[in-house]
């Protein structure tokens, strides 16, 4: 690929994400794709991050409390992997779970329809492509992600709890007091606020990918795997200058 | 009437139409003929204005189509409906849901209307049992007439584009498919709504068509009708239509 490609390329990806979330603005509404997708993303990615979150929360309070008792602080425990799941860990897990299973499935999905020519078919009819296939699944991730993301966290902190009391026998109540006390606005905010940029971001690549798919099987693989890389990859260095972004405009001093 | 004039695209590379020129009116009966990859299906693809072409221009009633955005070339794909290779229906979808497409973007039937509309249609191209099947469940000659129904519901093209209609089909199907197609088209120039096909298989184009062009190396080297055809001096072209003098 040459350097007019790339521009190219990069080019259209940046008009897909500036025109997705602009056409809910405009009839057609396209609220029952909405709503079905909403139901794939949102219930159907259920299991998933219930058994990612809940590992996560456990091996995090098991990794942490082996330090901490260590030092003589392991009543600590609580506190260090609430904040860390609530700010961290688990937007960006629960994120890069959704990009693998729905990031995947968009593409995948969408590059069939490219190239079994029903995009075509939707635009001989009049129909835009990008308001009837790209914003319902932008406006689905965006709102779904965050509320995965919550009760991925609430999961987490669950097996935490489960590993702090009942393998290295700390109090359940004690727990719970330190997770309260980090239930506080700024952390709040940091970690619900980085779903919604991550929803964004996935669902954007992966309709523009699926929607750039060409050359058969073979190219239907390379774009949904590429969909999964670029995601993980977006998800990874967005989650950093974010955090950056959030110490800052929180006053938090590192 | 649809004009491409020193119509030139290349993929990479591999020029696929090299300074292509024709006329054609809507109420024409047109088949492309040619060989798998020598860019019939790009041509449809210009005309509908789903591909720009590297250099040349693409008249539709005399307007240059090319440099045209996506909301003006709504207008001019509204004269066309086109019927993909194998149909193309949307796999999540059942019969009556694809054929109903149209109708659900761009009116306000109710279910009642949409259902009446959808059976009469399938009704006259004779798989009304089928309407509640998936594509997965149809076989090739039923996915085309769906494909048909489809390109017919809710809207009234001036003409037809048929992306080899009979590809893959027994020669049976592929004779009630040609039937189909010729019926679409029947009544008078110059109110009648016309076709290209594009196709390899010469015996089903000369059922339907009544104008032919033959593709070669991104040129047109042959246009004129069936008899022209049959008594053709080009030996490539005479070899690559031999199955009509055995008919």
């Amino acid at each position: 690929m040459n350097i007019r490609d790339t521009i190219s390329r990069l080019q259209d990806f940046y008009i897909l994400c500036f025109r997705a979330p602009l056409g809910v603005f405009g009839r057609p509404f396209y609220i029952r794709e909405t709503i079905e997708h909403m139901d794939y993303m949102g219930t159907g990615s259920l299991f998933i991050v219930f058994l990612v979150s809940l590992f996560i929360g456990m091996a995090l309070s098991l990794q942490i409390s082996a330090e901490l008792s260590a030092l003589g602080l392991k009543m600590y425990t609580g506190r260090i992997v609430g904040l860390s799941i609530i700010r961290e860990i688990g937007p960006v897990a629960i994120a890069l779970s959704f990009a693998g299973r729905v990031g995947s499935g968009i593409t995948s999905e969408i590059g069939s329809m490219i190239l079994g020519h029903q995009v075509d078919i939707m635009r001989v009819h009049g129909v835009n492509p990008l308001k009837k296939l790209v914003t319902p699944r932008v406006i689905s991730a965006v709102l779904m992600l965050p509320v995965l993301t919550i009760i991925g966290d609430a999961v987490s902190l669950l097996g935490g709890y489960y590993i702090s009391v009942f393998v290295s026998h700390q109090s359940g109540s004690y727990y719970w007091s330190q997770i309260r006390d980090i239930m506080n606005f700024k952390n709040i905010f940091s970690g619900v606020i980085k779903p919604f940029l991550f929803g964004y971001l996935i669902s954007c690549i992966s309709c523009y990918m699926g929607l750039s798919a060409r050359g058969g099987a073979q190219g239907l693989r390379k774009a949904t795997t590429s969909a999964v890389v670029m995601s993980t990859i977006m998800i990874i260095i967005s989650d950093f200058m974010l955090t950056r972004v959030l110490l800052l405009v929180l006053g938090e001093r590192v | 009437m649809i004009e491409l004039r020193d119509v030139t695209l290349a993929y990479g590379d591999h020029v696929v139409l090299d300074r292509v020129s024709f006329k054609a009116e809507f109420h024409e009966r047109v088949a492309i003929l040619g060989s798998s990859g020598e860019g019939k299906t790009t041509i449809l693809r210009l005309i509908l204005g789903l591909l720009r072409p590297d250099s040349g221009k693409i008249l539709i009633d005399g307007q240059d189509i090319t440099e045209h955005s996506e909301s003006q070339l709504r207008d001019f794909r509204m004269n066309f409906s086109i019927v993909f290779q194998e149909g193309a229906l949307f796999d999540s979808m059942n019969v009556r849901e694809n054929v109903a497409f149209c109708m659900r973007e761009y009116t306000n039937y109710s279910e009642d209307e949409i259902e009446k509309r959808v059976r009469s249609l399938l009704n006259r191209l004779g798989i009304e049992d089928a309407i509640y099947l998936m594509p997965e469940e149809l076989s090739g000659g039923m996915q085309r007439r769906v494909a048909i129904a489809r390109s017919l519901a809710g809207c009234e093209p001036k003409m037809m584009l048929y992306d080899e209609p009979t590809s893959g089909l027994d020669p049976l199907t592929a004779d009630n498919i040609c039937k189909l197609i010729k019926e679409l088209s029947k009544g008078d120039p110059p109110g009648r709504a016309g076709f290209i096909i594009v196709t390899h298989k010469v015996t089903d184009a000369s059922k339907v068509a009544e104008r032919f062009m033959y593709l070669r190396n991104g040129n047109i080297i042959f246009d004129g009708d069936i008899n022209a055809l049959k008594n053709t001096s080009d030996t490539e072209l005479r070899s690559f239509i031999s199955e009509l003098y055995a008919a």
